[in-house]
Formats: structure tokens, sequence, C-alpha cells
């Protein structure tokens, strides 16, 4: 593009031109989901391997790894990816928020929950459940709607009902067992993350 | 009739601030693919933009490499609306 002066046409031509090249901006990748669903499977997958052949309650301790490496990795994927697409848009500054907040809501639960499993409420752990199931896919779908993707809406449905359920059993005071409600945990977290993280990469792939 | 602004009425000045105005930031990569300009003339007319007040620019580090984000300011998105507003009253829009 040259430096020239230009008719007031050819401005207003101009400026049309190049807000349809930022929309045709780089999807972004579906890396981030995809480490935070496979990271929940194979952790739930573990813990449930580990409960059923030990029957010891101490694997539950496996489920901070999902808090852990998913907490260090994703700062470290976000800026990889935002230095691929070379700008920043509103959608994006607003996603990463929505999910800033989760991550923030989700160190208070740890937090409320460690206070009552000290004073001997241990049951207190299976809201981290209810908060995984409510909390994600809830801030999923927002998402969803802010970039207009439909695999984040739907898979934050499934999750959603999922995870409803498991209010109702919490407040129903009915156990969640591993063998059953492991696996629900499980196809949750397919349908949340693994499944629209694979959706974005092969649109981005194919953007390319 | 409003004046043009003469900061924003030239072609690459006007495409940069036209991006930065539906963006959050933009490193100069993505300004320079997407105006299809030359480095050099792209980093003349950021520095006159910046010089006005209507974009920030930073200069940072990505890894070992240098990278440079732009933002447009409030001045900037002032100064664009109120040019968009003259643009229509040229062409009777």
């Amino acid at each position: 593009m040259e430096e020239k002066k230009l008719t007031e046409r050819e401005s207003l031509e101009l400026i049309t031109t190049m807000i349809n090249r930022t929309r045709e901006r780089y999807i972004g990748d579906g890396n981030i989901m995809l480490m935070w669903g496979y990271l929940s499977v194979v952790v739930a997958a573990l813990v449930w391997i580990m409960l059923v052949k030990t029957h010891n309650p101490v694997w539950n301790w496996l489920w901070f790894a999902i808090g852990v490496v998913g907490g260090i990795a994703t700062p470290i994927m976000s800026k990889k990816s935002e230095l691929k697409s070379g700008a920043k848009s509103y959608s994006d500054k607003i996603t990463s928020q929505i999910w800033t907040v989760v991550g923030i809501s989700a160190l208070v639960a740890t937090l409320f929950c460690f206070v009552f499993s000290f004073m001997g409420m241990h049951n207190v752990w299976r809201m981290m459940f209810a908060f995984a199931l409510i909390i994600v896919p809830m801030a999923e779908m927002a998402q969803g709607i802010v970039v207009k993707e439909k695999s984040f809406i739907f898979g934050g449905a499934v999750g959603l009902c999922i995870g409803i359920f498991a209010v109702c059993c919490i407040a129903a005071d009915m156990p969640l067992g591993a063998n059953w409600f492991l696996p629900m945990y499980m196809i949750a977290f397919a349908c949340m993350m693994i499944i629209p993280g694979h959706v974005i990469n092969h649109k981005a792939r194919q953007q390319r | 009739m409003k004046e043009l602004d003469p900061i924003l009425h030239s072609q690459l000045r006007l495409a940069v601030m036209s991006i930065l105005m539906n963006v959050e930031e933009a490193d100069f990569v993505y300004l320079k693919e997407k105006t299809e300009s030359t480095a050099g003339n792209l980093s003349v007319q950021l520095d006159k933009l910046s010089t006005a007040g209507y974009i920030t620019v930073t200069k940072g580090f990505a890894g070992k490499k240098t990278r440079t984000t732009c933002q447009v300011t409030e001045l900037g998105r002032k100064a664009f609306e109120q040019y968009v507003e003259a643009l229509k009253s040229y062409l009777n829009l």
C-alpha cells in the first residue's frame, strides 16, 4: 500500500475493506481446550481406576493435578496463541476475562473446601464437581455466544445438564458413586472441551 | 462542512486506524500483512499516528524477537469517528 491522498469515496471504501480484513482473522486454536479436556478426562479415569482397585480415598488428591497442570500450561499456551494471531480482538478480551473469573472462582471454591474439610466436613469436595459442571459450561456457552461458535454452546449445554443433575444429587444427599458419576464427568468434559477443541482446530486448518 | 483530518486522510494511516478501531491491539506484522505495506512505510506512518496521539506503540519481546504492538487511544477513537462523520457529510450519506 502506497502513501497517497484519497478521495472521500476511496476513504470510505478503504475503511470497509480494512474492517472486512480484520474479520477474516485467524480463528485461533483449540489446543487450550484440548489440554483441559484431555487432562480432566485422564485424571478422572485415573481416579476412577484407583478408587475401584484400592478403595482408598487418598487417590482423590489426584484431582489437584488438573488445577496445577492446567493453571501452569494455560498462560504459556495462550501467549503463544496470541503471538500467532498477531491481534487481540474485543471478543478475545471478553473470552479471556470470562475464563479469568472462572479460574479465580475455582481458587476461592478450593480454599473454602479446604476450610470445611479441616473442620471435618469432607463431603464438601463434592461441591467441586458441581462447580466444574456448572461454572465451566456456563463460561463456555458465554464464550460460544461471544465468538459465535455452536460447538461451544452445544458442548456447554451437555456439561450443564450433567452439572444440574450433579447438583440435584448433592441436594438430595445422594452419593456420587465413582462407577456412574465419573464416567458422566468424563463425558461432560469430552463434550465441553475435547469435541469443541477438535472442531476449532479443524476450522483453523481449513482457514489456512 | 467539516474539514477532513489530514492525519487520517491518507491511505496507509487510514488503513491502520480502521484496523485498530476493530481490534483491542495489533502487532506490527499483523498490520503489515493486512495493509499490504512495506515495513519502512508502515513504521513511518505509525510514528506519525503516535506523534498525533492517535495510537500508542509498545515495544516488547516475544521470546528473543522484538514485538511492536499498537493500540488506538481515546483521542484516536474520537478523531476517527469525527473523520467518518465528515466523510458522510461530504458524500451526503
